[in-house]
């Protein structure tokens, strides 16, 4: 299996849309956004706010562009050709939420690296261990959406479901624009999202409160939902493969 | 060795496995929607064979092999590899294959993906060995989605024989090669051949399967037409040609040993036999050989003759 996921991961290192999506683009919004003063606060904080929200954004790139790999995969033959190898499928499903899971460590390393190497971002260090503890595992709900996508879904359906579910999170949840900034009614909305919760955990954290139970409860309910999604997603795959 | 599948399976089946056979499938039954794509299917092939499944388009070859592969489970019936259930084998590394289509994904090199699936594999072929065997030396470090057809075919000939299976199952594994590339492919597959690998490939095309092979199972409309050597299905099947020149009275030619039809062309008579020289025997007796010429059939005669009388499946028939 730690070959199955090593091939996927220089695979996934080679895929344009991953190095854009996920890598790329979070930089140099969070570096423009930043430098344009477009977060609440003076110049640190909003550097440590928009440095958490594109950290964020920057994962559900890579945990979305895992899942559009998943029908890609399949359109390409290569789930049945791994069904045909000595590995069980359990272990290609466990690899892929694997890949997930690595995949998205750049994304966020990326940003707090800008953060504190361009914007001179400071934070104690059991902040920097919780935040990028949260960041990264909170990614699983994603990535159990993005998989959902991927098995239920044909190759070109898949990346631009994905894509757009990608970006409605990251803008309706305050990635890109903080909520504060919203009407009101997009606020409430944006508090039901994933992303927002997801964002909120670290964003609390940033600047010295603890997550809220709302946060949690939510993030752990829309986890509980996609879980549902992707495991539906795969049965199905698995009776048409 | 010949014989017709049975129109309709048996409604009751005492499942046999032997461990020495390599691929068994039992009375094994495929519908897609109205359509019976495989028909009550019994195959049998020992360890050690190199068979042909022979068929036209739609025949069932690929229902078949998705069958006994267990990527596609049957609606009745059974399939086993070496005794076990097809998952079973495919994890204990016994088998490679190479479906129809597929199985290549883009941004690896060609070196990278034979290593990680070899790697699946307990005890796989060293990979110079397998890129020789699969003619790809000089393109260990090509992009896999940057390969030609025919390389893109033997990269995944290679992906089949690179755990070094006993069994190797290949769904038309030339289709798509040009002339010079299917011949190089068949000098890779006697390579295995005389390692004591069973090998399982369909095909469409006739010579192949005449020429590379132990035995060909014949398939249409899902169910195995006939089963043998090419030789024995040529001489059950099609009718080996035995032309005479005779003035005369000829139609006592008709009754001789062997003849099951005669066409008179002028003073020219062609016999049709199913035992030639039974035939050429008793011309020779009666001191009829003038002019004597003897055609055999080729495949191709006997894959028409026996695939075009059998009628489609489909549930309507049966009920
Ligand atoms: N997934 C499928 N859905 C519907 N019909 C199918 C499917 N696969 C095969 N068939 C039908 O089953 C029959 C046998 O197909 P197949 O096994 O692919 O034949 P072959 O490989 O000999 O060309 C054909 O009539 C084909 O159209
Ligand atoms: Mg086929």
């Amino acid at each position: 299996m730690l070959g199955y996921v090593r091939l996927e991961l220089i695979r996934t290192m080679r895929d344009g849309g991953y190095v854009i999506f996920g890598i790329v683009m979070p930089v140099v919004m969070y570096l423009l956004f930043t430098n344009l003063g477009l977060a609440p606060g003076d110049r640190h904080d909003a550097a440590i706010y928009t440095m958490v929200s594109m950290a964020a954004y920057g994962a559900l790139g890579s945990a979305f562009n895992n899942g559009t790999g998943i029908a890609e995969d399949r359109a390409a033959g290569w789930l049945r050709q791994l069904r045909l190898t000595p590995l069980a499928p359990a272990q290609v499903v466990a690899g892929k939420v694997l890949i997930g899971a690595v995949s998205v460590v750049p994304s966020i390393a990326a940003v707090l690296l800008s953060g504190v190497l361009v914007n001179h971002v400071t934070l104690a260090p059991q902040q920097w261990l919780a935040i990028v503890a949260l960041l990264w595992a909170g990614t699983v709900p994603f990535s159990l959406l993005g998989l959902g996508n991927g098995y239920r879904l044909s190759g070109q359906t898949a990346a631009m479901a994905n894509l757009a579910t990608m970006l409605t999170l990251s803008i309706v949840g305050g990635l890109w624009v903080p909520v504060q900034n919203f009407p009101s009614w997009l606020k409430v909305i944006a508090e039901w999202t994933p992303s927002n919760n997801y964002a909120g955990l670290s964003w609390r954290i940033a600047f010295g409160d603890p997550p809220t139970i709302h946060q949690i409860v939510l993030l752990l309910g829309w986890m509980l939902v996609f879980a549902v999604y992707a495991v539906y997603g795969y049965r199905r795959a698995g009776r048409r493969a | 060795m010949i014989y017709s599948g049975p129109r309709h399976p048996p409604t009751f089946v005492f499942v046999t496995t032997n461990t020495s056979d390599a691929v068994s499938l039992t009375s094994a039954t495929k519908h897609f929607g109205p359509v019976r794509a495989v028909d009550g299917l019994t195959l049998t092939i020992p360890r050690g064979q190199t068979v042909a499944l022979l068929g036209p388009n739609g025949a069932g070859k690929s229902t078949t092999i998705a069958m006994l592969l267990g990527l596609l489970p049957p609606d009745s019936g059974h399939a086993a590899l070496f005794g076990l259930e097809p998952e079973q084998a495919v994890r204990q590394g016994m088998v490679g294959a190479m479906p129809q289509e597929g199985g290549l994904i883009p941004r690896v090199t060609v070196r990278e993906l034979l290593t990680f699936v070899a790697g699946t594999y307990s005890a796989p072929l060293p990979l110079d060995q397998v890129l020789t065997l699969a003619r790809i030396e000089d393109l260990r470090d090509r992009r896999v989605d940057r390969l030609s057809g025919g390389q893109a075919q033997r990269v995944r000939f290679a992906m089949a024989v690179c755990g070094d299976p006993d069994l190797i199952v290949l769904d038309e594994p030339t289709a798509a090669l040009d002339v010079a590339a299917r011949r190089e492919f068949w000098e890779s597959m006697r390579g295995l051949a005389s390692r004591g690998k069973t090998i399982l490939f369909s095909t469409h095309y006739l010579d192949e399967a005449d020429e590379h092979t132990d035995r060909v199972i014949v398939l249409g409309h899902g169910r195995v037409i006939a089963d043998g050597t090419s030789a024995e299905i040529k001489q059950a099947t099609a009718l080996t040609t035995v032309s005479v020149t005779a003035e005369g009275e000829c139609s006592w030619l008709a009754t001789l040993p062997g003849v099951r039809h005669m066409e008179v062309k002028g003073t020219r008579v062609h016999l049709r036999s199913g035992d030639s020289d039974a035939t050429v025997m008793a011309l020779a007796r009666a001191g009829a050989v003038r002019d004597l010429e003897v055609v055999p059939a080729d495949l191709e005669d006997a894959f028409v003759a026996l695939t075009t009388d059998a009628a489609p499946a489909t549930d309507k028939e049966s009920v």
